[in-house]
């Protein structure tokens, strides 16, 4: 693998870098036919995002395939964001001195260097270690969502600046009428003790508004944060594809045809107004060595257990299904990547309740939302099997991508 | 006026008088060395050399020439004394370390010889302050007998061309190697740390370079916690001067400018890191 990026897009490559670093802790590389894909996905594994960097970004672009007699040959790896994130450290003063940054792949000492070429002849090399890892890939369909809205950055920015930087979570609400932003509040049960931030958008002010069906979801606002600083700065449109509360939204930065950018976050499974107890969704991840490479877009993966009296059990079986998807040898991932999701995924196929239109009713008459939650419930973001409730869970769910520690777990 | 054979009088007893306009000169001299809470001063009638050491293995001396003060007046060929930087630094900024536009302090410091205390006379807008801090017995300083004539390799650049590669050290490294050679990459700092080697190359064509004279190849290591307190003398600095000598010890020579414009001289010196039988590092 061998590219250079120009200096005049070092600076935002460098500021994707740090927009990868607030959210995970390690950056996966991968040199695609199609780009450079930079990768990271939470601890919690609630958050991913990727950037893939397309061949017209960078000045040379050699994917290194073309010397290798098997595209598994090609080196997928991950660096530790730090060392990552120290070399675009000041972003300001990369923009004024760096000529154009080198990435190459140093098989021989099993580096990945970084050089960076500066002003008055200063060259800065970077020969950080890695560890070889698969594909860390989200699952997730674009095509299947049924509401689509894309926004000027600014929009989203002045609506985000409203909400305290302790708020840690934001409901979405969307109708044919309006888009609402809604702080959204856990374990408090005076909710007259708290403060409460709603902000209401007409359709207008989007530049596209496609809205099927009303949808009430709740997420994570670090990573929209994250997402915002990213498009903020070189200033493009965002674009959120969602569907129901418990599946994935996704933000999508992409209207430069040289790069493009998405970040697909975990939403909380709506209990307050169903007589669903247990929801699990988090961002499906796959290891995946082929077929993949081809295929920018993702496909969705979503988990439900239905029952209260089964719920347990349920969510332990697609742990155990998820599993089987890391295990798969690579052969048998030939065919591509939802045929083999579907079956363990249960997606689409029990089509995920509706349980948008009563909170629908409940939320467009009043600016505070009058009854707290039927049930407590707690933030899914720390993994799918929450209803099991096992001591080992969340540790477990921090290695999920390895395929021999999930096997471990669904036993 | 009586005044001014008062002041005479006055000053007739001390061994050590110097008047400057402006304290923050000095203080932001003192600042570039101030990594130990002590300081042996040396005072002859070249001036003040304020000495700090570590570890026994890095020295750095901030020099405050005579001219620097509008008053310098010194009675014996050398006073020496040791004295606690912290609180030296403390007052001198006693009014504030921020600049206002228009406000200076001014200072008088004397000294009445051996075991006697150092007196400072601030004033600031007619405010004044007194300061008196006690003098320590010095301790003898190192030598690390650092010769012109054994320098192997000098180069002098602009300090702006150092100023990022030395913020930016990856600290997870213990040591930091300098190499110098009249050969490719000519000047080099890596550290290797836990996410590998970091590189900085530094061509000697380029034009921040303004003297390159290297005799040999050398690349030697020292320990990035003893180098990393000549950041702040190297943040002040304009110029910077990189010299090894044949054993290996390092001299830096900061050009720092003060604010009235006179140009005040910082060096460090700093032995190398034990060389390694095997190269556990490369």
């Amino acid at each position: 693998m061998k590219c250079i990026i120009p200096g005049i897009n070092v600076k935002v490559f460098g500021r994707a870098v740090h927009s990868l670093s607030k959210i995970g802790e390690e950056i996966y590389f991968e040199p695609l036919d199609d780009g450079l894909a930079l990768r990271t996905v939470n601890l919690s594994r609630s958050a991913f995002a990727s950037f893939i960097f397309r061949p017209s970004f960078f000045s040379i672009y050699d994917d290194g395939h073309a010397t290798l007699r098997n595209d598994d040959d090609v080196l997928k790896c991950k660096i530790g964001m730090k060392s990552c994130l120290s070399i675009f450290r000041s972003l300001s003063s990369l923009e004024k001195s760096v000529d154009r940054c080198k990435i190459t792949l140093n098989m021989d000492d099993c580096r990945l260097v970084f050089q960076l070429f500066c002003r008055h002849g200063i060259v800065k090399t970077f020969n950080l270690t890695f560890i070889e890892c698969e594909t860390l890939q989200a699952v997730f369909s674009k095509e299947k969502c049924n509401n689509v809205l894309t926004a000027q950055t600014r929009l989203l920015c002045d609506a985000v600046t409203n909400f305290q930087a302790s708020q840690e979570e934001v409901t979405l609400i969307v109708s044919k009428e309006k888009v609402s932003f809604k702080n959204y509040i856990e374990d408090e049960p005076d909710l007259k003790k708290v403060v409460h931030t709603v902000l209401d958008l007409v359709p207008e002010e989007f530049d596209l508004f496609q809205i099927d069906a009303p949808a009430d979801i709740t997420f994570c606002l670090k990573e929209l944060r994250a997402v915002l600083t990213f498009s903020e700065a070189a200033n493009m449109p965002v674009t959120m594809r969602f569907d129901v509360s418990g599946r994935p939204i996704a933000f999508c930065i992409d209207s430069d045809s040289t790069f493009e950018g998405n970040f697909l976050l975990a939403t909380l499974a709506d209990y307050s107004s169903q007589s669903q107890v247990t929801a699990s969704s988090q961002v499906g991840l796959t290891p995946q060595t082929q077929g993949q490479r081809s295929k920018p877009s993702v496909s969705a993966q979503r988990s439900t257990a239905r029952r209260a009296n089964n719920g347990s059990s349920k969510s332990k079986t697609a742990l155990k299904n998820m599993s089987k998807v890391s295990v798969e040898p690579p052969t048998q991932s030939d065919q591509g990547n939802e045929d083999r999701i579907l079956p363990i995924s249960l997606l689409g196929e029990p089509e995920p309740q509706r349980q948008d239109s009563p909170t629908n009713i409940e939320e467009e008459g009043t600016f505070v939302p009058g009854t707290p939650p039927g049930k407590r419930f707690k933030s899914l973001f720390f993994g799918m099997s929450q209803s099991t409730t096992t001591g080992s869970q969340p540790s477990s769910t921090q290695h999920q991508v390895l395929a021999a520690d999930t096997d471990d777990e669904g036993d | 006026m009586s005044l001014s054979t008062q002041e005479s009088d006055e000053n007739a007893q001390y061994v050590l008088y110097a008047r400057l306009d402006n304290a923050k000169t000095m203080a932001n001299i003192l600042k570039a060395v101030h990594f130990k809470d002590t300081a042996i001063i040396f005072a002859s009638e070249n001036g003040l050399k304020v000495t700090v050491e570590d570890c026994k293995c890095v020295q750095a001396n901030a020099f405050l020439q005579s001219s620097l003060f509008q008053e310098f007046v010194i009675k014996e060929e050398q006073v020496t004394f040791k004295i606690n930087l912290t609180v030296l630094l403390e007052c001198l900024n006693i009014f504030g370390a921020s600049s206002i536009p228009g406000a200076t302090t001014a200072l008088k410091m004397c000294h009445e010889g051996y075991g006697t205390p150092l007196t400072l006379l601030l004033e600031e807008n007619g405010v004044l302050t007194d300061c008196s801090l006690k003098t320590l017995e010095p301790d003898e300083t190192l030598d690390f007998n650092f010769l012109s004539t054994n320098v192997v390799n000098k180069i002098i650049t602009k300090s702006e061309c150092l100023k990022a590669a030395f913020s930016e050290l990856d600290l997870s490294s213990d040591i930091l190697e300098i190499l110098m050679s009249p050969d490719e990459p000519y000047f080099r700092l890596s550290t290797f740390g836990n996410a590998g080697s970091i590189h900085s190359e530094f061509p000697k064509e380029s034009d921040l370079v303004e003297s390159f004279q290297c005799n040999k190849t050398q690349a030697n290591r020292y320990k990035i916690s003893l180098l990393k307190p000549s950041v702040k003398a190297l943040m002040q600095s304009t110029r910077v001067s990189v010299r090894t000598d044949n054993r290996g010890f390092l001299s830096m020579q900061y050009m720092i400018k003060t604010e009235d414009g006179q140009v005040c001289f910082v060096e460090f010196f700093c032995c190398p890191d034990e060389e390694l039988e095997n190269d556990e590092y490369s």
